[in-house]
């Protein structure tokens, strides 16, 4: 080989046989880590169907994202950017290693000329540097900073970081030793390595002692990171592997709502056994890095209730792993105390929050599944909601008045009078029975009319959408509600729907038409942004307020849908808009989703006044949002902190601003 | 001259409330209907001795008096017996009984036996035409049903606290002591223990009550308006939620299934003011509502209504009262 | 040990006020397009025989009267929460007979059931309240009755009950065939079903006789010679003066006008 060409020994200072020892071992490791990968493999096979590997290109889009831009971590800035730097780190040094071995292995002669000094030499030797240093400051995290959502005392957390430094930092003396031993010409193109091996000059070794050094520190180097390719699939590192397959399996769209279940076939209900869980839901479960992200992100965890998200998935994965998937103990009430699957909200702030998405939410809802359907256990007042959705087609039970008592003093169309409309006004329960709903509804009503929409009701005939027996976990009682209303929305042939409530959105967007029930359905506050923008509602009155907006769960993070009503507040001539520190993917749910509007967990402290002081803190005067129950809950926080700030629902709020001018 | 018999008790030692009670509604019908009034008292114990005096004080001059060790509290079956042997003797035209726990039973089975006419729960009694005409709420206070009893012998029972006692009218007095054929062994249920729950002032006969609802969110809420309770001299009730959700004794509930009561102020609180509630209250002199939510019904049967927080008014206003009375 | 529960559908007693009406021509209560619901405390009734059913294996039958076609979902919810069959007097006119007329039919068909060690009703139905069906169901088939129950429990290995009265509560022996009503407590609040029994409740045998199969065997009729005059729905108009400022301020009031009350 010509000397001036630049490159390397790849087994300097290594023997033969020392070779072949090396190879021996990495086929352990490699075997070792591939059968801990088939063995889990076993286990997820034991879920149910699901269908997560199409379409291709939106998916490859967010691993893209999500894997390679890391878009989620970095919501976390600093923890962010030290794992892109620690990822990106190793993914090089894997390149890396993968070169070493074409030249080795496949005797392509690679590692040489520009390409090893810029690429093998320089750029390693900085990701190396940059890995390093995202580990040392996972370190300084871990040990010093020490944030809450982080657990203390696990000490396999510490180990894999250590061991992941120990590697980075033999490495690091590997190099230096070889530059020093072979008087490596291009050394200094390895800017780390080449001050170690000053360093050993430094320290005064001579030629013996630096043999010896390496063939110890590479032995060493090997050593560890052949453990840690044994550890991947026995340790939260399995996320390495599992982390980029998951984000490429993310559901799509409806990411909270549990699957539809088939009544004409299913003998036993919700998730008692892993076998009752997809295979998709049970991979979940060793994706987790325990990095707690969700748990600080959920609302009853943040209000001291017994629900901690991550808890419940890793209560679910301990077990799974230890009774390889298959368990005797009943998931819902022995693995996850019943208690923490009560105090779900259904807010998906956890899988919001979650890097490697886990799909939390339906987990939980298909564990309520089994204690509402199987055990027919359910908290008291959820069960008096359901009782009465059972009874009289709405969850509030004591409800004095009727469905169409907010129409008076408005005119609207009524389906079952005969009169027909464009565009169906679905109501729903939450704003027709709560008296407070009542002017929300009139003002949206005004709006749409004199917007020119043309507008209907099903009065009496509208029954609850389901959507609150759905999250409770009776899916049977849903189903019933559902067919019901779809029964009759297709008696009437309606088309367009638009509903004052995101939860009866969600319902009708997502579920309705898995069971025959296809509609255009838009939430109020879309329609009445669109229409502000094609002129049709002029909001000219101005409103003098700061306004907060609330972001409605089952609207945003289950919906996407941040910016409509914002869009609408600030079409409103003198109001200022704020944010709250929790606010869009980030917000923090009002507390009543999820069947929790039924609650009676007095745990901690309730989650809608901290809430509503979220509110107060942004020193506005107006706290909007688009939600029936949303309302309710703001309401009963602002009564019960005394806030000196209104809740009011966009509808309400632009129609003030349309009101004045007529 | 044919009579109304007035079933009448006294279990704690004197004549109870709803005996007197019983009193007023008869006086209310024995003048047009052309009846005079004998009170029967039935029981055991040093009660019997002084209640015939407590009849004789408020206009009843004629009392029977049974007084048999089997008729101890609770007994349903053994005052059944008796009071069955007793209607037989007499052949009294109306047949007033005391619609409480024991005696709402021994109006209806009593009125099987001897064959008679029955109007159970009454809420008032008044006569037309010859014939008794009883009011009673029906749909749990939603309505209120008229009914007219053309038949001999009736029997009616009457919902305590419904009418006011009547007013003192003494007349002189005779007491007869009759005996009755009870055996035990006859007796198809037998009370095995007593459990009282405490109480400082009976509820239905304070003269203040605080009642708490669901809006109390747990027992402990209800610590604070026993607080109140106690420096206004009262006792405290509670709606159906609490009581069946076990938050207070079953004993405190106030309204269609519970007591009735009618006391001079009645504070209803975190009560959301369910029919079936207020239709135990609705005779009280001054109702105070307090509930956060401005549209709960309790607003529209309430003399004075606080918009507010429970938790933000209770304990301010015992202090208050405490410091108005130099505690 | 047999058990019959005697479930009566009622509209729906929490009905919006604008909903409640009177029918002149019958005086009760309009049913037409109102839900339809087992009576509060018959439902309490059926889960106090549930939970002797769990305990030791009681045979839980219900009996209701009424139209067949209208008594359909009220026995399915009860096939579902764990009753074994049910009996439908199919009665049309149940709606607007008196509480003893009903009680004397009962007891024919309970009486036509033949061995019956318990029977079960609420302590008060939702609409008419006469707090009479019990006690005339006992008298009429000549066996015990303790009314206002919200338990059965063991005193030293012997069942008692546990009755309610004004100042707590009386624990009862009683010789059985017994008539007991069923009061609420936090030991009775009703089940909710499960899906497999739901499910199951649609194969459960219901039987479905005609007034006409009852023998009733009743001399006394505690409903003759009692006519129903009228039922007047109360004008309810709001009184209510509302206090307004901040806590003290509204605690000061309160205060004042308590003592221009002399409450204080």
């Amino acid at each position: 080989m010509d000397p001036l060409t630049p490159t390397r020994e790849i087994y300097w200072n290594i023997s033969q046989a020392g070779v072949v020892v090396m190879y021996l071992l990495a086929a352990l490791a490699l075997f070792a880590c591939g059968h801990g990968i088939y063995q889990h493999f076993r286990m997820w096979r034991r879920g149910q169907p699901a269908d997560r590997l199409r379409p291709i290109w939106p998916r490859l889009r967010s691993v893209l994202l999500h894997v390679a831009a890391h878009r989620r971590l970095l919501t976390e800035r600093a923890p962010g950017l030290y794992h892109l730097a620690l990822f990106w780190g190793f993914a090089f040094l894997l390149a890396g290693t993968v070169v070493v071995l074409i030249q080795a292995d496949l005797r392509l002669p690679v590692m040489r000329g520009t390409f090893y000094l810029y690429f093998q030499s320089l750029t390693l030797d900085l990701m190396g540097l940059a890995a390093a240093a995202g580990v040392a400051a996972a370190l300084v995290m871990r040990y010093l900073v020490r944030p809450p959502r982080l657990r203390r005392g696990i000490l396999a957390d510490g180990v894999i970081l250590w061991l992941l430094e120990a590697i980075l930092v033999t490495g690091f003396l590997v190099e230096g030793l070889r530059i020093a031993g072979t008087g490596d010409p291009w050394g200094r193109w390895s800017p780390v390595g080449h001050q170690v091996s000053l360093l050993a000059g430094l320290l005064g070794m001579g030629p013996g002692a630096i043999r010896g050094g390496h063939a110890f520190l590479w032995w060493a180097h090997f050593a560890l990171s052949m453990l840690f390719i044994a550890y991947i699939p026995r340790s939260k590192l399995f996320h390495l592997l599992l982390a980029p397959a998951n984000v490429y399996m993310r559901p799509l769209a409806d990411a909270g709502s549990p699957r539809l279940v088939d009544f004409d076939r299913a003998e036993r209900f919700g998730a008692f056994a892993f076998s009752e869980f997809s295979w998709k839901d049970l991979f979940d479960l060793d994706v987790c890095t325990e990095c707690g992200r969700c748990s600080a992100a959920c609302p009853a965890d943040a209000t001291g209730k017994l629900l901690s998200p991550m808890q419940v998935v890793l209560d679910l994965r301990d077990e799974m792993n230890r009774t390889r998937g298959a368990s005797e103990r009943v998931l819902a009430g022995q693995v996850v105390q019943s208690e923490a699957l009560w105090g779900c909200t259904t807010c998906l702030a956890c899988m919001e929050a979650c890097p490697v998405f886990i799909e939390h939410v339906p987990k939980i809802v298909e564990m309520r599944r089994y204690l509402a359907m199987e055990e027919a256990v359910v908290p008291d007042l959820m069960a008096e909601a359901l009782r009465s959705l059972e009874a009289r087609g709405h969850p509030f039970r004591g409800a004095g008045i009727s469905r169409t008592a907010w129409t008076e003093g408005v005119e609207v169309r009524s389906l079952p009078r005969g009169e027909r409309g464009e565009w169906l006004l679905w109501v729903g329960c939450a704003a027709a029975l709560n008296e407070r709903n009542h002017s929300t509804l009139r003002a949206l009503v005004r709006l749409l009319r004199a917007a020119g929409v043309d507008l209907c009701i099903l009065g009496d005939e509208e029954v609850c959408t389901g959507d609150p027996a759905r999250a409770v976990g009776n899916e049977y009682l849903f189903q019933t509600l559902a067919r019901q209303n779809i029964e009759t929305l297709n008696r009437y042939g309606v088309g367009k729907i638009v509903t004052v409530c995101p939860h009866c959105y969600n319902t009708f967007k997502h579920t309705y038409p898995k069971m025959g029930g296809q509609y255009e359905v838009w939430h109020h506050a879309r329609l009445l942004a669109h229409l502000v923008e094609e002129g049709r509602i002029a909001p000219s009155a101005p409103v003098q307020a700061a306004v907060a907006f609330h972001d409605p769960c089952y609207l945003g993070r289950h919906n996407g849908e941040y910016e409509a009503p914002r869009r609408v507040l600030r079409a409103i001539p003198g109001v200022r808009t704020v944010e709250m520190s929790r606010c869009r993917e980030g917000g923090f749910c009002c507390g009543a989703g999820g069947g929790l509007y039924w609650s009676e967990d007095r745990t901690g402290r309730r989650i809608n006044h901290v809430r509503t002081e979220q509110a107060v803190q942004t020193g506005a005067q107006i706290v909007a949002t688009a939600c029936p129950f949303c309302m309710l809950m703001i309401e009963d926080g602002v009564a019960a902190l005394e806030g000196g700030i209104r809740p009011l629902d966009v509808a309400e709020l632009l129609d003030r601003s349309v009101d004045r001018s007529r | 001259m044919p009579d109304i018999l007035v079933v009448a008790t006294a279990p704690l030692g004197t004549l109870s409330r709803s005996s007197l009670e019983l009193v007023a509604g008869a006086h209310a019908i024995r003048g047009p209907l052309g009846l005079g009034v004998t009170g029967l008292l039935l029981g055991t114990g040093p009660g019997l001795a002084t209640a015939p005096q407590a009849l004789h004080e408020h206009g009843v001059a004629r009392v029977l008096r049974v007084d048999h060790p089997l008729l101890t509290v609770g007994e349903s079956d053994a005052y059944l017996r008796a009071l069955e042997q007793v209607a037989r003797r007499e052949n009294p035209e109306i047949i007033l009984v005391s619609a409480d726990t024991m005696g709402r039973d021994l109006a209806v089975r009593l009125a099987w036996r001897l064959g008679a006419a029955l109007v159970t729960e009454c809420s008032d009694l008044a006569s037309a035409d010859g014939a008794v005409v009883a009011s009673r709420q029906v749909y749990g206070g939603r309505a209120v049903a008229t009914l007219a009893v053309t038949r001999r012998p009736a029997v009616l029972s009457l919902k305590p606290r419904s009418l006011d006692a009547p007013a003192p009218d003494p007349v002189a007095g005779s007491v007869e002591d009759l005996s009755v054929e009870l055996q035990q062994g006859e007796l198809s249920s037998r009370v095995r223990e007593v459990l009282r729950e405490q109480s400082d002032v009976g509820l239905e006969d304070a003269q203040v009550v605080i009642g708490g609802g669901r809006g109390m969110g747990g027992p402990e809420g209800f610590a604070q308006l026993g607080e109140l309770a106690s420096v206004l001299g009262g006792a405290v009730g509670a709606s159906r939620p609490p009581a069946d959700s076990g938050w207070v004794p079953l004993t405190w509930q106030v309204g269609q299934t519970g007591k009735t009561i009618r006391p001079a102020l009645y504070m209803a609180v975190g009560i959301s003011g369910a029919t079936q509630h207020v239709a135990g209250v609705s005779g009280s002199r001054l109702i105070v509502a307090i509930n956060r939510d401005a549209e709960a019904p309790i607003f529209s049967v309430a003399h004075l209504g606080i918009v507010a927080d429970y938790k933000e008014i209770v304990p301010a206003l015992v202090a208050k009262i405490r410091e108005m009375r130099g505690q | 040990m047999n058990v019959v529960v005697c479930l009566k559908q009622v509209v729906d007693p929490e009905l919006p006020a604008k909903d409640f009406a009177m029918d002149p021509g019958t005086q009760r209560q309009v049913r037409e397009g109102r839900p339809l619901v087992i009576s509060t405390y018959d439902e309490n009734a059926l889960e106090v025989a549930l939970q002797l059913k769990d305990a030791s294996g009681a045979g839980v039958k219900v009996l209701t009267l009424g139209a067949q076609a209208a008594v359909g979902d009220a026995i399915r919810l009860a096939l579902a929460m764990g009753a074994d069959e049910a009996v439908v007097v199919d009665d049309a006119l149940a709606p607007e007979r008196a509480g003893a007329e009903k009680a004397r039919m009962l007891a024919a068909a309970i009486r036509r059931m033949g061995s019956v060690d318990l029977i079960l009703t609420g302590c008060e139905s939702a609409d008419w309240v006469e707090r009479v069906v019990a006690p005339l169901l006992a008298e009429d088939l000549g066996v015990a009755c303790v009314t206002f129950v919200s338990r059965i429990e063991s005193r030293d290995g012997a069942p008692v009950v546990r009755r309610m009265v004004e100042d707590g509560h009386h624990l009862v022996e009683v010789r059985l065939p017994a008539v007991l009503s069923i009061t609420s407590d936090e030991s009775n609040r009703p089940r909710l079903p499960k899906v497999k029994d739901i499910m199951a409740a649609k194969r459960k045998p219901v039987q479905t006789w005609a007034p006409a199969d009852l023998v009733l065997t009743a001399t006394s009729d505690p409903a003759s010679g009692v006519e129903v005059r009228q039922v007047v729905v109360p004008e309810r108009t709001s009184r209510c003066e509302f206090l307004t400022g901040e806590p003290p301020e509204l605690v000061e009031a309160l205060v004042q006008r308590l003592r221009d009350q002399k409450l204080l």
